[in-house]
């Protein structure tokens, strides 16, 4: 990840040619993802709303999300510790702004990242059902019950977010699905005792 | 007997992640869980995968569930 330089500062004073408010706003919000800095089409409507070159609006969502990034990596939540960022040299108002901002977005982006950090597939959806086996072609009659469960997992082998899922359908006898509810059941009080820590 | 798979084991883990590219302080958890299927033939497969707290919340409830209704049966 790159590091903030003064460059970055100098291209974030572009800003001040914004039409309003929100159009810094909605700038900082489109230049976070990945991949924003290298759209093209991007910084073409951007030099379109501030009437600047494709490569300053270009320059100027890379100051962004570094800044963006910068801030959600170390986790910067108090005002203070972002204004000390900037230059000394910097436009005052654009720089209460352009902190106003990352603070009000520092929440949902927080979630993002993790949401989408490294992991094994996610549980998307599970549905379950309770059987009743009364007959076989081995057991003429019985009464014997048994739980069916259905699972929807991510499927890892293709991009994530790509909506790819892969299912599991498992039977759990009665002492199978006791069993799994002890090991649950730890779980959970892992779970208490990690957060009371 | 004809069937599905059969649920044989359940290896779960709870971890904690600490640090990312993205954020240098997470203290995200997480529980991670193995599944090991057999098939009729007694061929094992595994399944594994990972939830949010909330999910396996949600998780757990189900379980439960599901064990209430087998008491009723």
């Amino acid at each position: 990840m790159a590091a903030i330089s003064d460059e970055h500062f100098s291209s974030l004073q572009i800003l001040l040619k914004a039409p309003s408010k929100d159009a810094v706003r909605q700038l900082c919000a489109d230049s976070f993802p990945s991949g924003a800095p290298e759209s093209w089409r991007l910084a073409e409507s951007t030099a379109g709303t501030l009437s600047v070159s494709a490569i300053e609006a270009k320059e100027l969502i890379a100051a962004l999300h570094t800044l963006s990034h910068h801030i959600l990596f170390h986790n910067l939540t108090a005002p203070e510790q972002i204004l000390v960022l900037f230059p000394k040299s910097f436009h005052p108002s654009l720089k209460n702004l352009i902190t106003k901002i990352m603070l009000e977005h520092s929440p949902p982006w927080r979630n993002e990242a993790l949401s989408n950090q490294i992991s094994l597939p996610h549980l998307v959806e599970m549905d379950w059902r309770v059987d009743m086996k009364t007959a076989s072609d081995s057991v003429s009659r019985m009464a014997v019950p048994t739980c069916l469960v259905h699972m929807k997992v991510e499927d890892s082998s293709c991009l994530r977010g790509s909506g790819a899922l892969s299912s599991v359908t498992v039977e759990l006898s009665k002492e199978t699905l006791d069993t799994m509810l002890d090991g649950l059941g730890r779980i959970r009080d892992q779970l208490s005792v990690v957060a009371g820590k | 007997m004809l069937s599905i798979g059969q649920l044989v084991d359940m290896q779960w883990k709870l971890g904690m992640a600490v640090s990312s590219d993205t954020c240098r302080s997470l203290n995200s958890p997480h529980v991670s869980l193995l599944l090991k299927i057999a098939d009729t033939s007694g061929q094992i497969s595994q399944r594994s995968f990972e939830m949010t707290i909330a999910q396996f919340q949600n998780f757990y409830r189900q379980f439960k569930e599901m064990a209430a209704v087998l008491e009723t049966v």
